[in-house]
């Protein structure tokens, strides 16, 4: 009788917790190492998102809480990262930007059934085709970058002949240039010549020669690459007088490098909302304001909105399965068609995880200062058999 | 013709870089058989010590401010001062250390330059707005470059040239050189070892600030990872000029600068992302040819 009182008792302290638990989220993501400067804005939005739910009553009548485990830019340490913000408790795990640094814990978050959401991964990889199937990404394809530089190019600046310069030190950057390829010479336009470098290159002399010996300079450079390369590419491109457009990924979004190229304009970027207080739509600036208010600083690229982005539609997902669990939660958010988002509407299927058309904010440098001159969607998603190339 | 000289150019002003990178390694293991795995980190050190210290995205100049006239001996200072310091906490502690031990120990002294840039500046490059002008484009004998690359190629004739002059003319180049023959003797004989190793990396720290400038001018960014690649390529152009010759260095980063321009100008475009391994393919077959190195200094021949 003792036994079975002290049995029934332990078995209630311990089942207590987990019927008035909050829902957790758990980040495995850098908070150390280079990975963090990416990995630290997107969660801070993420963060900024999960205040707003509480504020407004919480997720399922119960409050969202957080814990944090370091992956310290590692492989490694991310796999065990992973691990841990599991054992914490964690009912979805927000993991790192990077495919090749938020995979291993998401992989972990995949095999106990739960939700995986990269922070602001860009490869197709980081979602079904790499992980499994309850695991998204919070950004827009690479690809689907490329592909609206290209058709707008040719929309808003009348460009005939392209050029495709590719960075070939991450999958990242031949997202881009996949996109550009097939969208360029469908919406009408020539690719006239296409090189390829490191983003550590000392030098682009010899892929400068190479463009600068073409019989016509073309009307724009793709370039796919991320900064710092991508910033030492166009002070060497600029320096040696060459003034085509150059057309990028949103990769390079951010004013912080500008310094690298002085005066610098012809310079195009799409990005999935502006940081520079000109964005036409007013979620988006408060939500800049926020950021602002929550770290004393607005954000320094797009790459915050991601992360405020996954959380929104994580939530309304669990909110309509009413629960958090991972297939119950996967099965909702790939009902979301045009699902809309202070960032423009986010589609997902069961065959794709990530947005493979969106609509983009485009900004322009010239003279130094970023600015939005327009906006594009592509006219058609970009299809998976381009974006597994 | 006219792509012939922009070659030439193109070669000379990358292989210039890495020659003088590659020197800065070779000079510390003529002296002391020490390969610095910490040269690469030098030069990132360098170059962030143009911007104030901040995890602020946007970089805020700090030295690079200074005038040209004042700013290239300060850097050059600060290269041979961060070198020589290194020697004094790490190296001098070693002296009687295996050649790997101290291998080892510089690539822990790397890191952990590395981890403090890292802490000091965060993880996000940062932009250097150093010198625009020089990167405008002028034209010479048919071909058109930046004028960074002359400057690049001209600096590095003045370095290796004074560096020659410094190692024939002085009483310090002498011991050096005599060092570099044979260490032991050469104590024997009455050369101060503390002198001429600490001369030595004097003169490796301030040709790692002298490429750090030019990285600086010609990227136009700083970035905590910016030393590595540096750092690998002219330490295989020491090992293929012969490990501890001087001119063997400055020749083979030359022959590297060219080799990788030569295969980006003419690798056909589905192989060129592999330009790398090409290049380090020939890197074998030229150390299958001549393991010893292109230009084997005297003292690494056996003397019996």
């Amino acid at each position: 009788m003792k036994h079975s009182i002290l049995a029934s008792t332990l078995m209630l302290t311990l089942a207590t917790p987990a019927l008035a638990d909050d829902i957790t989220v758990g980040f495995a993501i850098a908070k150390s190492g280079w990975m963090e400067a990416y990995d630290s804005p997107a969660a801070t939005a993420a963060k900024i998102r999960i205040d707003e739910i509480n504020a407004g009553g919480g997720l399922l009548g119960q409050k969202v809480k957080w814990v944090e485990v370091d992956t310290k830019t590692d492989r490694a340490q991310s796999a065990k990262a992973g691990l841990q913000v599991l054992d914490e408790g964690a009912d979805m795990m927000v993991v790192s930007c990077d495919y090749d640094f938020g995979a291993p814990a998401a992989l972990a978050a995949e095999s106990a059934g739960k939700n995986s959401f990269f922070l602001c991964a860009e490869d197709v990889k980081a979602g079904i085709q790499g992980v499994g199937p309850n695991s998204f990404s919070g950004s827009v394809l690479a690809a689907v970058q490329g592909a609206t530089m290209a058709e707008w190019s040719q929309a808003a600046r009348e460009a005939k002949t392209g050029y495709v310069l590719l960075d070939t030190t991450i999958e990242y950057n031949k997202g881009i240039c996949t996109g550009f390829d097939w969208m360029f010479p469908k919406a009408g336009g020539e690719i006239i010549g296409r090189d390829t470098f490191k983003n550590n290159d000392a030098s682009i002399a010899s892929q400068i020669s190479r463009i600068k010996a073409l019989p016509q300079e073309p009307d724009v450079i793709m370039l796919c690459s991320y900064i710092p390369g991508a910033a030492a590419a166009v002070r060497q491109l600029r320096a040696a007088g060459i003034t085509s457009l150059i057309l990028n990924g949103s990769a390079v979004d951010g004013s912080y490098w500008l310094d690298a190229v002085p005066d610098l304009s012809g310079f195009v970027l799409p990005v999935q909302g502006s940081i520079y207080g000109d964005d036409p739509r007013a979620e988006v600036e408060s939500f800049n304001q926020a950021y602002e208010a929550t770290t004393g600083a607005r954000p320094a690229s797009q790459y915050a909105y991601p992360g405020y982005i996954l959380i929104d539609l994580w939530a309304k997902a669990v909110e309509r399965a009413g629960s958090v669990e991972g297939a119950a939660v996967t099965a909702e958010l790939e009902k979301m068609q045009g699902e809309a988002t202070a960032f423009g509407p986010r589609s997902f299927s069961d065959m794709l995880h990530h947005q493979n058309s969106a609509k983009m904010q485009i900004i322009e440098i010239a003279d130094a200062k970023p600015g939005v001159v327009g906006d594009w969607t592509i006219s058609e998603p970009v299809p998976l058999d381009v974006l597994l190339k | 013709m006219s792509s012939a000289v922009q070659l030439f150019f193109d070669a000379a002003s990358l292989g210039g870089i890495y020659a003088m990178a590659a020197l800065g390694i070779a000079l510390i293991f003529g002296v002391m058989n020490l390969v610095n795995f910490a040269h690469g980190e030098y030069i990132a050190f360098c170059v962030f010590a143009l911007i104030v210290p901040s995890t602020e995205a946007v970089a805020v100049m700090f030295l690079g401010k200074a005038p040209a006239i004042l700013l290239i001996p300060i850097l050059l200072a600060i290269g041979g001062a961060a070198a020589v310091a290194s020697e004094y906490v790490v190296f001098r502690h070693m002296r009687k250390a295996t050649p790997v031990a101290m291998m080892i120990s510089s690539f822990a002294l790397g890191f952990i330059i590395q981890n403090a840039l890292l802490a000091v500046y965060g993880g996000r490059p940062k932009a250097i707005s150093l010198w625009p002008d020089l990167n405008t484009p002028i034209a010479l004998a048919g071909a058109q470059l930046p004028l960074l690359q002359l400057i690049v190629i001209l600096t590095t004739l003045v370095v290796v040239c004074a560096l020659a002059l410094l190692l024939k003319k002085t009483r310090l180049g002498l011991e050096m050189r005599a060092a570099a023959e044979n260490f032991t003797m050469a104590r024997l004989l009455g050369v101060r070892a503390n002198v001429v190793i600490t001369g030595a990396f004097a003169l490796s720290g301030a040709l790692a600030a002298a490429v750090a400038l030019i990285m600086a001018t010609q990227t136009g960014v700083a970035d905590v990872r910016m030393g590595g690649q540096i750092m690998l390529v002219a330490f295989i152009a020491t090992v293929i000029g012969g490990l501890g010759s001087l001119p063997g260095a400055v020749a083979a980063g030359f022959l590297i600068g060219a080799a990788s321009i030569l295969l980006q100008g003419f690798l056909p475009l589905e192989v060129r992302p592999f330009r790398d391994a090409f290049l380090y393919t020939l890197v074998i077959i030229c150390l299958l040819a001549r393991p010893q190195g292109l230009f084997v200094p005297s003292s690494a021949k056996p003397r019996i």
